[in-house]
C-alpha cells in the first residue's frame, strides 16, 4: 500500500467491471479501484471477490502495468491482537432495503430509486457528474416524487417502528437541490405523514423550500405505484386531504429509506457482549447516552439511534470524553513526540536552492519532459543543485534529500511534483530532519495542475512546468525561516452555566484531571432539570440530578460558584482571564478554555388563558404539579394539550424539539392513572423522532386522541366556568368541535436567554433566533469560531437531556484537546505589524475574521495594532486592509507573491 | 504558437478551496488549456488590488481570483 | 467514569468505524494524548457522508 501512488494505471488496464457500490449501484467500476477520487487514503484496492487473478489465477494486468510494483497478490488477511484501554463503536448504519416492500416495486421499476441513489445522481462526482437524469432513459425528469417513511414508522411491513430522524430533512434538501440542477422547471412533491424538521435552522429550511422554491408537500401515504410500460413513467395513487382518490404521474420516484442496523453489526455487538434494544441499536440511558451496557465500551452515531451528522459528531466527541476520563492516568504513555535536530541559521547565507523534479512514475514524466525542466532549473539564479527522481516522495528519496541538503549545504528546497495539499508536510519533515526550518520549502505543482490536466499537450505542459518551477524558485529566494511561537496553556476551564449541560462538561474535564470553575448565576445548581419529572425513557430526573450535583460539589477539581455571574473576560485560547462577580465580590479566574452552557428557558405564554387561569399549565408547571402531588391532576376527566405554543410561528419560527415527546409522555401518564379520562393532543406535526416514536404509538393505543390544526386556524380557548372550552377544527371530520377540558397543558416554546451579553464579551455570534452559533453546523457543532471557546446544551438550540449531555461531554472533549497540552505551537504563517508605520486606524481589526488583531496601547501614549498569534490564521485580510503597509503576513509578503506574478510567463517574455 | 490569440491567465487560488479544487481537477483528469498559472495564497482575502494590476503589468491577459 | 488506579490502564483506544463519528472520536483521542487504532472494513475512510451530495440545512457540499 505504501508504494501505491494512485496513478490509476491498474484500473485503466483491469478488464473486470463490477457494480460500483459507492455510487449506490448506479455505475460500474473496475475490480481494482479507489472508492472515489477524494478517497483517503488515496490507494487502489483489489475487490477480492471480483478480481479475475484472485479467482482464477490468470490476468494480473494490473501488476504488470503498476509502475511502483505495489501490487502483491500473495497478501493474505492477518489477525492482529490489540491491547487497548477502551473501545468506541462508530460503525454507522445500513439503509433500509426497499425490495422487501412490494408496494413500491423498487426492483422492477427502473425509475423508482432510493434516496441514497438520489444523492449520487445529484452529486458532481456521481455517475452523471451531477447532471440530473432518470435511470431508465437518461432523460431529464420534469416531475419527481419523494415518499417518506420507507422502512421507518412501520411495524406492519418492515418491523421498524422507529422514526429514522433524518429523512424529512434530506428529502426537502434533495428536492431543493434537484430543482437547482434542472434547466427546465422541475416539479417536486414530498408525500409525508409528519414533517419532522425539528433541528436548528430546519424549520426555516422547510418553509423556504415550500414558499420560495415551490416544493409541494402532501400529507398522505401513497398506496400504489404503477408503471406506464411505454414511457416508464410512474403513476402514484393516493387519497388527498379531502378524501379524494387521485392518480398523479411522475417521471421518477425517490424512496426516502430509513436507517437500520445490519445483521453483521448486530452479530458484532453480540460478540462484544453489549446489549442491544429491540430495534438492534446499542442500548444506552439518557444520562450516559454514549455508554454501552459494558464498561469501557462506548458507542456513537447512528448505531445508538438514527441521527444526523452534527449529533453523531457530538456523540463521537462525547465518547472520546468518557474514554479519556477512564484512561486519564495513561494519557501520553503510548504516544510519541518526534524530535528534530537543532535548526541551522540561514538568514545571512546566500540562497543555495536544491530543486528536485519528480517523474511520479510516468504521471509527470510521461507527459512533461522532466530532463528539460531539470536542465532549465540549473540555470535559475540561486539554484545550486538539481536532481530528477522517479518518485520524490518515496522513503529512500527522503533519505537522499536529507543527505544532499547536508552535503551540498542547501538552505532552501523546491520540489516539483504533485500538490502541497497532500505532500508539503512530508517534505517539510525531511527538511527539519536535515536541520532546516520547515518554511524554507516550496512546491511546484507540475502533476495535479499540469501533467494531469494537459495530458494531450506535451510541449505546452513542459513549458508550463518550467514556468511553475521558475516561479517556485523565484519565490523561494525570498522566503525565510519562520519561528513558530508557542503559547503556554493554563490547564483549567471556565464553565458558564450550572445546569445539566454545564455540570456534564465540568465533570468531563475534572475527571480527566483539569481544574474547572463552574459558574452559575442562580443560587443552586441544576437549571431547568430541577423542574423536570422524567426523561422520555423514564429515568427519574430528580434522582439523577441529585447524584450529579453531589458529584460536582464533591469533586476536588471543581470549584462551584453559585449566585455568580461573568463580568468581563480577556485573553485567548490557553490563556483567558475572566472576572466573575458573586456574593464574595469580584474574583479573577485564569483558565485555558471556556464552555458556554447557559441554557434556555420556557416561554411564558400570553395565549390560551395562560397565567390567567389556574387550570392552564405549561410543561414545566405540569411536571412541578405532578411532583407536588396536585390533586386536580388525578381527578381530571378531560385533559387537552396544545402543541407549538409560541413555536413555529412568525415571531419564533423554529421548532422547540422537545415538546411533542414531553406532551405525549405526560398524556400517557394521565391515561395510565385514569384510563377512562379523555386526553387530547392538538398538534401540527408530531415530531417524536427516533425511538420516541414508540411513545406516540403507545399513546394512540392507550386512547389518546390526536387532532391536527393549522397555523391559520389555531384552537380557541374560553372559560366556561366548570371547564375550559377548546374549539378546534378536526381534520378528519372536517368541522369544528368543542372540547371541555378540566386541565389545559400548553407545550410552550423554549426561548433563548439573554445571550447578547456573553456574545459581546467573548465575541461570539448568535443566529436570528438568538441562539448561539456553532463554528460549523455539521462538523464543529460544539465549538465557537473563536478558538478555545465551546458550546453545549440549550444555549445552542432546544434539546432533550440526553442530547445536552452528549453535547456537553463533547465540549469537554474538545476543550481537553487544548488543555492536555502544556503549550500550543502556532503556525508561523501569521500576520505581523511594523509598529512605527501603524497609525492605529483599526482597519485591520475590522477586517480580521478571527479577532486576532486589535488596536491597543502598546506603551504609554502609543496606540498600535497588535497581533494575537494564537488566533491568527494567516489569511492576510489585515494586510490588504492596512492603508500604510504596516500589517503584513509572514511567508506571503507582497514581494514573495509578486515575484511569482513577474516570473509566471517569463519564458515568452 | 499559432496566430490565434491565446490569453495568458494568472489565477490566485485560496489554499483551502480553489487550490484544492484545481488539484481535484487533476485527480479527475479534467483537461483545460495550458495557459493558466496558479499562485497559491492562504486566503483570497490576501489579494491586494495591486496584485491584480501587477498581473496585467507582467503580461497577463486575465487575472482570476478564486476562493 | 472512574478509573481503577490499582490496575494499569492502557493509553490506547480502538475505534470501530471511520465515518464522520469514528473519525471525530479518533481525532479527539489522538489530539489529547491517546494512541488510536482506527478500524475500518472498506478501503477508505469517510463513511456514508462521502456519498452524500449536499448537507442540510446549509447546502454545504458533503465532501
Amino acid at each position: 500500500m505504501d508504494k501505491c501512488i494512485a496513478c490509476g494505471e491498474c484500473a485503466a488496464k483491469c478488464p473486470k467491471k463490477v457494480t460500483d457500490t459507492f455510487n449506490a449501484g448506479l455505475a460500474t467500476r473496475k475490480a481494482i479501484y479507489v472508492e472515489y477520487p477524494q478517497a483517503v487514503p488515496l490507494k487502489y484496492a483489489i475487490d477480492a471477490g471480483s478480481c479475475i487473478y484472485l479467482k482464477n489465477g490468470k490476468c494480473g494486468f494490473c501488476a504488470k502495468v503498476c509502475p511502483t510494483k505495489a501490487i502483491n497478490f500473495e497478501e493474505k488477511p492477518v489477525s492482529v491482537t490489540l491491547q487497548v484501554g477502551s473501545v468506541v463503536l462508530a460503525p454507522g448504519f445500513s439503509t433500509f432495503d426497499p425490495q422487501k416492500l412490494d408496494t413500491y416495486q423498487y426492483s422492477q421499476y427502473k425509475n423508482v430509486i432510493t434516496s441514497l441513489e438520489m444523492e449520487r445522481l445529484l452529486s458532481a462526482t456521481g455517475p452523471f457528474n451531477g447532471h440530473l437524469v432518470r435511470p431508465s432513459d437518461h432523460r431529464e425528469p420534469k416531475k419527481i416524487a419523494w415518499l417518506q417513511c420507507i422502512g421507518s414508522r412501520d411495524i406492519n411491513r418492515c418491523d421498524h417502528g422507529y422514526c429514522s430522524s433524518v429523512c424529512c430533512m434530506y428529502a426537502v434538501k434533495e428536492a431543493v437541490i434537484a430543482k437547482e440542477h434542472s434547466a427546465e422547471p422541475l416539479d417536486t412533491a414530498i408525500f409525508y405523514m409528519d414533517m419532522r424538521t425539528y433541528g436548528k435552522e430546519f424549520e426555516s429550511y422547510y418553509k423556504r423550500a415550500e414558499e420560495e422554491k415551490g416544493v409541494r408537500f402532501l400529507r398522505t401515504r401513497v398506496h400504489t405505484i404503477l408503471e406506464d410500460r411505454n414511457t416508464q413513467d410512474l403513476v402514484l395513487r393516493f387519497v388527498d386531504e379531502d378524501g379524494k382518490l387521485i392518480d398523479e404521474r411522475f417521471d421518477m420516484v425517490v424512496l426516502s429509506v430509513g436507517m437500520e442496523t445490519s445483521k453483521e453489526l448486530a452479530a458484532l455487538a453480540r460478540r462484544l457482549e453489549i446489549e442491544l434494544n429491540a430495534d438492534n441499536f446499542a442500548a444506552t440511558d439518557c444520562f450516559s447516552p454514549v455508554k454501552t451496557s459494558r464498561d469501557g465500551i462506548y458507542v456513537c452515531g447512528a448505531f445508538q439511534e438514527p441521527k444526523d451528522i452534527p449529533y453523531s459528531v457530538m456523540e463521537a466527541s462525547a465518547a472520546a470524553c468518557w474514554a479519556e476520563a477512564d484512561l486519564a492516568p495513561a494519557r501520553g504513555t503510548l504516544t510519541k513526540t518526534k524530535t528534530f535536530p537543532e535548526e541551522r541559521q540561514v538568514a545571512d547565507e546566500e540562497a543555495r536552492i536544491g530543486v528536485f523534479v519528480c517523474n511520479c512514475g510516468t504521471n509527470i514524466g510521461g507527459i512533461v519532459n522532466v530532463p528539460e525542466v531539470a536542465e532549465m532549473a540549473k540555470g535559475l539564479p540561486g539554484v545550486t543543485y538539481v536532481e530528477e527522481n522517479l518518485f520524490t516522495c518515496s522513503q529512500d528519496s527522503q533519505e537522499k534529500i536529507k543527505d544532499i541538503i547536508e552535503k551540498k549545504g542547501l538552505n532552501r528546497v523546491v520540489v516539483a511534483a504533485c500538490t502541497p495539499r497532500t505532500h508539503e508536510a512530508l517534505f517539510q519533515e525531511t527538511l527539519r530532519d536535515a536541520g532546516l526550518n520547515k518554511y524554507l520549502f516550496e512546491m511546484a505543482n507540475i502533476r495535479n495542475q499540469c501533467s494531469w490536466v494537459h495530458s494531450k499537450e506535451k510541449d505546452a505542459a513542459t513549458a508550463k512546468a518550467k514556468d511553475l518551477v521558475r516561479m517556485a524558485v523565484a519565490r523561494t529566494r525570498l522566503i525565510n525561516s519562520l519561528g513558530q511561537p508557542t503559547i503556554s496553556v493554563e490547564p483549567s476551564a471556565l464553565v458558564i452555566g450550572g445546569g445539566i449541560a454545564g455540570m456534564t462538561s465540568a465533570l468531563g474535564l475534572a475527571d480527566q484531571g483539569y481544574q474547572v470553575y463552574l459558574v452559575e448565576k442562580e443560587g443552586q445548581l441544576g437549571g431547568n432539570a430541577r423542574a423536570l419529572l422524567s426523561t422520555w425513557k423514564g429515568d427519574n430526573v430528580g434522582e439523577r440530578l441529585a447524584e450529579m450535583i453531589a458529584r460536582v460539589t464533591g469533586h476536588q477539581r471543581i470549584a462551584v460558584h453559585t449566585a455568580t455571574s461573568v463580568k468581563a473576560s480577556s485573553g485567548f485560547i490557553g490563556n483567558f482571564e475572566t472576572v466573575v462577580s458573586g456574593g464574595g465580590g469580584d474574583k479573577v479566574l485564569r483558565h485555558g478554555a471556556v464552555v458556554v452552557a447557559t441554557g434556555a428557558e420556557e416561554y411564558k405564554p400570553k395565549e390560551y388563558l395562560s397565567g390567567r387561569d389556574p387550570r392552564v399549565f405549561t410543561h414545566l408547571q405540569l411536571d412541578q404539579a405532578i411532583a407536588a402531588g396536585d390533586p386536580r391532576l388525578d381527578s381530571a376527566d378531560t385533559v387537552v394539550f396544545i402543541q407549538c405554543v409560541g413555536s413555529r410561528e412568525e415571531e419564533r419560527p423554529y421548532c422547540s424539539k422537545v415538546c411533542c415527546t414531553h406532551s405525549i409522555k405526560a398524556a400517557i401518564r394521565f391515561k395510565e392513572r385514569k384510563p377512562d379520562s379523555q386526553v387530547f393532543i392538538i398538534y401540527r406535526d408530531i415530531r417524536t423522532y427516533g425511538q420516541r416514536e414508540y411513545l406516540y404509538k403507545e399513546a394512540r393505543e392507550k386512547g389518546v386522541i390526536f387532532i391536527r390544526y393549522d397555523l391559520d386556524e389555531k384552537p380557541e380557548v374560553s372559560d366556561k366556568g366548570d371547564t375550559l372550552a377548546v374549539v378546534v377544527r378536526d381534520h378528519v371530520l372536517g368541522r369544528k368541535i368543542e372540547l371541555h377540558a378540566n386541565l389545559l397543558v400548553l407545550a410552550a416554546a423554549i426561548v433563548p436567554r439573554d445571550n447578547e451579553t456573553l456574545a459581546q464579551m467573548f465575541k461570539l455570534s448568535c443566529n436570528s433566533d438568538k441562539f448561539f452559533n456553532e463554528a460549523h453546523a455539521k462538523l464543529r457543532p460544539v465549538e465557537f469560531a473563536t478558538a478555545g471557546i465551546f458550546l453545549a446544551g440549550m444555549a445552542h438550540y432546544p434539546k432533550p437531556i440526553e442530547e445536552s449531555i452528549a453535547q456537553a461531554a463533547a465540549a469537554a472533549s474538545r476543550a481537553a484537546v487544548t488543555l492536555s497540552k502544556e503549550s500550543i505551537t502556532v503556525e508561523g504563517v501569521v500576520s505581523h505589524v511594523q509598529q512605527f508605520m501603524c497609525r492605529a486606524c483599526g482597519e485591520c481589526e475590522r477586517a480580521c475574521p478571527f479577532n486576532a488583531i486589535a488596536v491597543q496601547e502598546v506603551e504609554e501614549g502609543l496606540r498600535a495594532a497588535v497581533v494575537k498569534e494564537a488566533l491568527c490564521k494567516g489569511c492576510g485580510m489585515c494586510a490588504v486592509a492596512c492603508p500604510t503597509g504596516a500589517a503584513s503576513v509572514r511567508h506571503f509578503g507582497d514581494r514573495s507573491v509578486l515575484t511569482m506574478v513577474e516570473t509566471a510567463f517569463a519564458a515568452e517574455a | 504558437m499559432s496566430g490565434e490569440f491565446t490569453p495568458k491567465i494568472i489565477m490566485f487560488a485560496c489554499n483551502w478551496c480553489a487550490y484544492s479544487a484545481a488539484d481535484l481537477a487533476g485527480v479527475s483528469r479534467f483537461q483545460y488549456p495550458p495557459n493558466l498559472r496558479i499562485i497559491r495564497v492562504m486566503c483570497s482575502g490576501r489579494i491586494n488590488p495591486n496584485f491584480i494590476l501587477k498581473g496585467f503589468e507582467n503580461g497577463a491577459d486575465g487575472v482570476l481570483v478564486a476562493g | 467514569m472512574k478509573s481503577d488506579n490499582s490496575r494499569k490502564v492502557q493509553g490506547s483506544v480502538m475505534v470501530v468505524g471511520s465515518g464522520i463519528a469514528g473519525m471525530q472520536t479518533a481525532l479527539d483521542l489522538a489530539d489529547s494524548g491517546f494512541y488510536v487504532y482506527l478500524v475500518e472494513k472498506s478501503p477508505s475512510i469517510g463513511g456514508v457522508m462521502a456519498q452524500l451530495d449536499k448537507t442540510f440545512p446549509t447546502n454545504d457540499c458533503a465532501m
